[in-house]
């Protein structure tokens, strides 16, 4: 267990993308923020995902929280210097089947009239302008947005930046308990008592937990995604590849390792901590991958593994205030949060901070789910 | 899937043996191994193409080898060739990668058999070419009949040592030194009770000695290499005494040219079968670290997962031979066979026993060889992780070990972790002042070898389950 | 850097080749012993530091000696059998 603060403006529960980035941001507007996590910083979702950036895989009400965070991501690797291994190098979105073009289609409509333009790329052309892709793929729609990164070295790359900015980042602070205390709180973490005037749940499949704390439900589920990595191999793809119909993400990073991934579930149990992959579903996800890039069966597979993903039984992200809370916040469970985190916690800081929000986020109001 | 009474994975010595066993008392048997032909490491065959027209030093082992290999034709055992067995999805199943034939086979009871690898220990120089481990070399002479260098220098620790010297010797091998980290020649006598137990091994190694000592090459026990020279592959090596403290004595340096450096610092278990699955494990320095902790069967925690020979903790060819006819015993009288008594067995294992014992007296290595590392040593060789590479982000990260293998990439190249884990345990072990014992390796996550993504298209499975909005919370299998 | 002949006979020679170059090898022989019994050392470079290397555990499990094969990259000598007229390559990193 880390040092743990006695007091901070504001305490945020969580040392996941949600949570850095909301102490980031909340830092760089001067106050003292402290990260209370239970176990590694980056330790669960964060650290387990597979770093994709796309944008138009993206349900319409987070596209506009997705472009910006896109935005956030670069700065973060551009303009101050973290290894985040951000690179926007383009996605497809693809469709093998009579069904999916059609819902492509429709999926490619719907986001140009939210601001979202994507190429469509059918026949030759996506030959010519994909090569590499299988013959069952029928059409894709192209969207420069669609970015990557590597998990792995963004989360060192945050940790650095967050305690660079002057944040105290706890890690093995499980906060077990939560107190009002006059206008603030009171939280305990082991032996010790953590005070702060607001805080700021970003605990993903954990949310549900921390915010009972507080006699507050929030309805949470934990799915438990799976992703396999292949051993380096030379450049066979140079897209960040996802489907439209069967799920699937890929892509390749510089040093030729390609990670699949898509959201396949494995088995297990928050509650009881256990998670691993599901030998069936893992074998369709590779089926898949390998349809839709067929170069992929000739490398090997040097590791899987399950990760837990926060999702809200609506998949919006919970953002807002606690309901009946006052001080407290909550910044959890975007379904494809670690792509959005940045920019989940700009808007957090800001909305902690009392400005008026430069993004529409009242769909995603934990309210709604107030009984 | 396949079906089985019992799954054997790993045809070396223990494997072989536990099939031919477990076939004569009536089961049926599945056996998986990674190479194209039985024997494991230690009855490690020539490929079939040569022809052997008469005995020599490296034959010693075949006549045995091939007698149990036979045993593998046996209509009731399945040989499962070139086939590496990746996951156990499930209790009593096994996935195996063996190209289009991959698939799973169910057993109602599994044997580990997995066998052993070299202990990794890095010092300067390790990773150029004609550094070679002692299995390697061991396979290189044995199943290619091979010698990959002129003149050889042996280091590290352990009884492999001795036999190396003496068959790079009788291949033609000029061998300067020996060198073995432990003061074995003040150990011996009162050792000797223990060893006279098992008096054929006995009378090996006092035979391979002698093949040294005909030849001239000095055996220098108490020492250690502390470095290879060499930019485009190995020129030579510097060895230095280890004091009554265990610390090098470098002002005694000495350095020997050689084009050969073959380092083995003693073996330990091939654990990531057991360990995936969760078997409790148990730390044992002078069997290999890690262990699996068993029952008088040799089955672990995990219920009906038996591991025998040296996949479970080192004791040698001959202990995992009666311990997987012990262990297929064991499973064929679960499964209702008539079973003769193990007592024989058991003896025999005993006396095996208390000879590993007496080696071990022996044989027992420094606490640490950690010193022979510097800033530039590789100990990750897939990601090329430096000692340097590791200091920096432990001190930035203060000392957390998955950090440090997230942000260094050490432990994530091909081999797994197989040859750099057990070196950053030591080095956090130290730096911390724990014991090794406290520190556990990370689980192991499937695939347990990296195997051809392409080997999943083959098997038949049912269609998959597809939501119809994938961004709603999933549904999981039970 | 030798065969060892004592107690064996081998199949007929044959040939592959090593970045072009013509290497001498027998029915059976896994490609990492035909190349070490021809006196060849460094069978790649590794993508980091472009160190050397070669033939490590011999068993499969270091990946340490990674050629590529007809031009699939990757390949480990010590596992695969040398064919007649087989293009084998030292490899640069990844391989290309």
């Amino acid at each position: 267990m880390s040092a743990i603060p006695r007091r901070a403006d504001i305490a945020v529960i969580g040392a996941g993308v949600a949570g850095l980035c909301t102490a980031l941001f909340l830092a760089r507007a001067g106050r003292t923020v402290a990260v209370l996590e239970r176990g590694e910083a980056w330790g669960e979702s964060s650290g387990a995902n597979a770093g994709t950036l796309s944008l138009q895989v993206k349900r319409n009400e987070v596209l506009q929280v997705s472009r910006r965070a896109i935005e956030l991501w670069r700065d973060f690797q551009e303009r101050d210097g973290m290894e985040i291994g951000f690179a926007r190098i383009g996605g497809l979105r693809v469709a093998t089947s009579e069904r999916e073009l059609v819902n492509l289609r429709k999926s490619q409509g719907e986001q140009a009239a939210l601001g979202v333009a994507t190429e469509w790329y059918d026949g030759n052309r996506l030959r010519d302008f994909a090569p590499w892709l299988g013959p069952e793929v029928q059409a894709a729609t192209y969207c420069d947005w669609d970015s990557m990164s590597v998990p792995l070295t963004a989360g060192h790359g945050l940790v650095m930046a967050v305690r660079a900015a002057g944040v105290t980042v706890a890690t093995g602070a499980a906060v077990t308990a939560i107190a009002r205390d006059g206008e603030g709180f009171c939280l305990q973490v082991g032996s010790e008592i953590v005070g702060a005037a607001q805080i700021v749940i970003a605990a993903g499949a954990w949310t549900g937990d921390v915010a009972q704390m507080l006699g507050v439900r929030l309805p949470v589920a934990a799915d438990i995604n799976m992703l396999t990595i292949s051993e380096p191999a030379p450049r066979l793809f140079d897209r960040v590849v996802t489907h439209i119909g069967a799920i699937l993400s890929l892509k390749q990073y510089p040093n030729g390792s390609v990670l699949i991934g898509g959201g396949w579930q494995g088995t297990g149990d928050l509650a009881q901590g256990t998670r691993r992959t599901d030998y069936l579903n893992l074998v369709h996800n590779l089926r898949v991958a390998m349809q839709v890039v067929p170069a992929l069966r000739h490398l090997r597979m040097v590791r899987s593994w399950a990760g837990y993903e926060g999702v809200a039984a609506d998949a919006l992200p919970l953002f807002g205030a606690l309901p009946g809370v006052p001080g407290a916040f909550v910044n959890a469970c975007a379904r494809g949060g670690y792509h959005q985190g940045p920019a989940l916690g700009e808007q957090m800081a800001e909305m902690i901070l009392g400005r008026k929000l430069s993004l529409d986020m009242r769909a995603f109001d934990p309210g709604r789910f107030a009984a | 899937m396949k079906d089985a009474d019992l799954a054997i994975v790993g045809a070396g010595p223990a494997g072989m043996a536990a099939a031919a066993e477990a076939a004569s008392l009536g089961l049926g048997v599945t056996v998986i191994d990674d190479n194209a032909r039985a024997g494991g490491q230690y009855f490690r065959q020539p490929p079939a193409g040569f022809r052997h027209t008469g005995a020599m030093f490296l034959d010693k082992d075949r006549a045995r080898g091939s007698v149990l290999a036979a045993a593998l034709r046996h209509p009731a055992v399945a040989h499962w060739q070139d086939a590496v067995v990746w996951d156990m999805p499930e209790p009593g199943v096994l996935a195996v990668a063996a190209g289009e034939g991959s698939g799973r086979v169910r057993a109602k009871a599994i044997l580990v058999a997995t066998g052993a690898q070299d202990r990794p220990v890095p010092f300067p120089g390790w990773t150029l070419p004609g550094v070679v481990s002692a299995g390697g070399l061991q396979n290189l002479l044995k199943g290619q009949r091979v010698v990959p260098g002129r003149r050889a220098v042996v280091v590290g620790n352990g009884p492999l040592l001795l036999l190396i010297g003496a068959n790079l010797v009788r291949a033609g091998v000029e061998v300067a030194a020996v060198v073995e980290a432990a003061p074995i020649w003040n150990r011996i006598l009162p050792a000797l009770a223990s060893l006279a137990r098992a008096p054929d091994m006995l009378a090996l190694a006092i035979r391979y000695r002698a093949v040294l000592a005909r030849a001239g090459v000095p055996v220098l026990a108490g020492w250690t290499v502390t470095g290879a020279k060499g930019d485009e592959a190995v020129t030579g090596c510097r060895v230095a005494p280890i004091d009554t403290q265990g610390r090098l004595d470098r002002a005694r340096e000495r350095s020997f040219d050689c084009d050969l450096l073959v380092a083995g610092f003693g073996l330990m278990p091939s654990l990531e079968l057991p360990r995936l699955i969760g078997a409790e494990l148990a730390y044992d320095r002078r069997r290999g670290g890690w262990t699996v902790k068993r029952d008088a069967d040799f089955q672990c925690s995990v219920p009906n997962v038996h591991v025998a020979g040296d996949g479970a903790g080192i004791g040698g060819a001959e202990m995992a031979l009666l311990e997987g006819r012990i262990a297929a015993r064991a499973v064929a009288r679960k499964l209702g066979k008539q079973v003769p008594a193990d007592d024989d067995l058991r003896r025999a294992w005993a006396k095996r026993d208390a000879f590993r014992r007496g080696l071990e007296a022996i044989y027992a290595p420094p606490a640490s060889f950690l010193d022979l590392m510097t800033e530039d040593t590789v100990v990750c060789r897939c990601e090329d992780v430096t000692v340097g590479d590791i200091a920096k982000r432990r001190s930035e990260l203060a000392g957390s070990v998955t950090q440090v293998k997230a942000t260094t990439r050490l432990s994530m190249g091909r081999c797994q972790g197989r040859n750099c884990l057990v070196t950053l345990a030591a080095m956090v072990a130290k730096d911390t002042g724990v014991d090794m014992a406290t520190i556990p390796l990370p689980r192991p996550r499937p695939p347990l070898r990296p195997i051809p993504i392409g080997d999943l298209a083959f098997e038949d499975i049912p269609p998959p389950d597809i939501p119809a909005d994938p961004h709603l919370p999933r549904k999981q299998r039970a | 850097m030798s065969r060892i002949d004592e107690g064996l006979e081998r199949g007929t020679a044959f040939a592959f080749t090593l970045d072009g170059q013509k290497v001498e090898a027998y029915p059976g022989e896994t490609i990492a012993a035909a190349l070490l019994a021809s006196g060849v050392r460094a069978l790649r470079r590794t993508a980091k530091r472009q160190q050397p290397r070669s033939l490590y555990c011999g068993m499969g499990i270091c990946w340490e000696c990674l050629v590529t094969v007809d031009g699939a990259p990757s390949q480990r000598a010590c596992m695969t059998e040398a064919k007649p007229g087989m293009r084998v390559e030292t490899q640069k990193g990844v391989g290309r």
